[in-house]
């Protein structure tokens, strides 16, 4: 019986011929518009020849000399940060409550969260500026981090719900109460550290979310509040090469955020990332 | 006066009563169990005293102080969980240092606390590990190292066990009476287990329905059953529907079964007769002794149970189960005839709406 299963084990592993192709296809796919991108961001001339002609970094120069450059790569960051920070302060004590205490409402959440998806952008957009043109919130980019956090809220709440489902969470709350806890302390000391990995990939995916948002920002601030995005796409009007080196600039951020992130959970989660894994 | 009452104590859930006027007295420093099947309400009267659950009617009082409406962390009752529930993100240690942390306890009286409670579990070279390191076992006495470390009023524990194997079972059920009488902590046990529950309590609270039908120490609850259900869940009972003939028989089918202790009953009443099969002789002969009730039938089941041997022995069509001590009978095979013999002493009788 347990020789069969190993045996069943050691076929599985092998991929067929046809796997291979698929994996070999979804990777092309995914992929060469990507090296597509990094090339035209160093091609001199790229539209008679199957590879660029010749390779320069002059387009990069560029870029750093477009007068939003930085300005729109902190505005891009501000936002992706703040909107983290409202998302978790929200999201991650909401999410608990309704574990511990009204898990008959999980459903319900269930349902609100994916809402965000239902909606087109642009619908929401300008039913938000609408709403709030004529008072003070209207085209300020608090009124922009408010839309971007439901926009992106799913990405939070799936990875967290997900994490407070894999612990006890109302057992290891009562746990913590008997021992002269607040619920408050309970949440800080046990539930937290023991969602991290939720909380650190919820937070990679809103990151990734917001830093590539481009129409809620257009419709709602417009050139009030230029982000990386807004910018890449101005480009695209003007030079292609430089709109590409953009976007390997952006890629390249997303990529080093997301390792800091991963960096920074690893480190704060050290042995215990461990022990939840294989609890 | 107890240290923790319960008066009146209601709870319902959506459509169940799950506790209804409970109403227990427990003493400084004794070990109590709640018994009873599945569903009966132990669960939710012992989160009630916890204060997880609120009670819908009636007071718990803790040490002359009413409870009923205190915040659980406010209460400093001790709570030890049938899932474990260490914090997986903390070694052995910081899980104990926790409650101790709660209550800003100093670093150096921290220390010796912690160190003074693993060792009373005896688990102290586990320290630095982490609870998935740890056996169900070592986790459970971890759980409860953390739950004594602040020295709660009050000790609870639901089917702390339940989740183990039966040989770390019953080590562990006597580890813990042992430490709970070294501490001498007021302690409420939940479990279904009738054996663990008779082994390791001073009182037992046999519950039905949300309801408590008895409550007495393990000797009160096996040898003088109150009702019908404690006599057939504690242990196994034979029982015979009847009606009152006079003061000293009941009419069982054709035959007369000669009992004690009829007086509150009125003749013609119906009745149930309860025989223990330990107090059933067997024997392979017709007996010529009278002066105690005699029936005969035929071996239907042998079941071995290690010190005894239980028979199951067709009378008439009513099915007779009788212990038997192998070394002490002549062999017996299956369908022998043999004759079952019980004295008056030996019936428990009570009225069949109980
Ligand atoms: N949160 C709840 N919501 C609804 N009904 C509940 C809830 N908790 C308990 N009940 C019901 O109350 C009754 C008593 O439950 P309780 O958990 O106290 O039983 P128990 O004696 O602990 O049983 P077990 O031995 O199975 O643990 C049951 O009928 C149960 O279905
Ligand atoms: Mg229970």
């Amino acid at each position: 019986m347990g020789k069969t299963q190993i045996v069943k084990k050691k076929e599985k592993v092998r991929p067929g011929a046809w796997q291979i192709i698929l994996i070999a296809g979804f990777l092309f796919y995914m992929f060469i518009p990507i090296i597509s991108t990094y090339l035209f961001s160093v091609a001199t001339r790229w539209d008679r020849t199957i590879l660029p002609e010749g390779y320069t970094l002059e387009f990069y120069g560029k870029t750093f000399e477009a007068s939003y450059f930085l300005s729109s790569l902190r505005n891009s960051i501000i936002l992706s940060v703040s909107t983290i920070f409202v998302s978790l302060v929200l999201i991650v004590p909401t999410t608990y409550w309704v574990h511990v205490r009204l898990p008959q409402a999980k459903p319900i959440l269930d349902m609100l969260m994916i809402l965000p998806f239902g909606i087109p952008t642009v619908v929401l957009a300008l039913a938000l500026v609408q709403v709030y043109n004529p008072t003070p919130l209207g085209h300020s980019p608090v009124l922009l981090i408010g839309a971007v956090f439901i926009y992106s809220m799913p990405f939070m709440y799936r990875p967290i719900s997900n994490a407070l489902n894999a612990i006890d969470a109302q057992t290891l709350t009562e746990a913590g109460q008997s021992l002269g806890a607040t619920t408050g302390q309970v949440l800080l000391k046990v539930i937290i550290p023991n969602i991290f990995a939720g909380i650190i990939s919820g937070s990679l995916l809103v990151f990734a979310t917001v830093f590539a948002e481009f129409t809620l920002t257009k419709l709602i601030l417009g050139a009030r509040f230029k982000t990386f995005p807004l910018l890449l796409v101005e480009y695209t009007r003007i030079n292609g090469n430089i709109a590409a080196a953009f976007s390997v600039i952006s890629f390249t951020i997303a990529w080093l955020v997301s390792i800091l992130i991963l960096w920074v959970g690893k480190k704060s989660q050290g042995a215990s990332a461990e022990a939840v894994r294989s609890h | 006066m107890s240290y923790l009452e319960l008066r009146n104590v209601f709870k319902t859930f959506a459509n169940v009563t799950a506790v209804r006027d409970f109403t227990l007295d427990i003493d400084k420093g004794t070990l109590v169990s709640f018994l009873g099947p599945s569903g009966c309400g132990k669960t939710t009267t012992l989160r009630m005293i916890a204060g997880f659950e609120t009670p819908d009617g009636g007071t718990i009082e803790l040490d002359s102080e009413d409870i009923t409406q205190v915040v659980p962390n406010k209460r400093d009752i001790g709570m030890v969980f049938q899932a474990y529930a260490l914090f997986p993100n903390m070694t052995v240690r910081q899980n104990v240092a926790f409650g101790l942390k709660m209550k800003n306890t100093p670093k150096d009286q921290m220390d010796k606390r912690i160190d003074e409670v693993l060792e009373m579990v005896r688990l102290s070279e586990t320290a630095k590990r982490y609870p998935h390191q740890l056996s169900g076992g070592q986790q459970q006495r971890i759980a409860l190292a953390r739950a004594l470390a602040v020295q709660p009023r009050v000790l609870l524990l639901d089917e702390p066990l339940s989740a183990l194997d039966a040989e770390v079972r019953v080590v562990l059920r006597g580890e813990i009476r042992r430490i709970q009488s070294e501490l001498a902590i007021t302690t409420v046990y939940v479990t279904h287990d009738q054996e663990e529950a008779l082994s390791i309590s001073d009182k037992v609270v046999v519950m039905e329905g949300g309801v408590i039908q008895q409550v007495g120490t393990p000797e009160e609850i096996y040898r003088a059953p109150q009702t019908r259900f404690v006599a057939t869940f504690i242990g196994t009972a034979n029982q015979f529907f009847g009606k009152v003939q006079d003061k000293q028989h009941v009419l069982v089918d054709e035959l007369s079964l000669e009992v004690e202790n009829l007086e509150g009953c009125a003749a013609g009443q119906q009745v149930v007769v309860l025989v223990r099969p330990e107090y059933i002789q067997v024997t392979t002969q017709k007996p010529e002794r009278s002066g105690c009730n005699i029936v005969s039938g035929v071996v239907e089941t042998i079941t071995f149970h290690g010190a005894v041997t239980r028979l199951g022995v067709n009378a008439n069509n009513q099915r007779i189960v009788a212990d038997i001590n192998v070394s002490e009978t002549e062999p017996i095979g299956l369908n022998q005839k043999v004759w079952l013999l019980f004295g008056s002493n030996a019936c428990k009788v009570m009225a069949v709406d109980k």
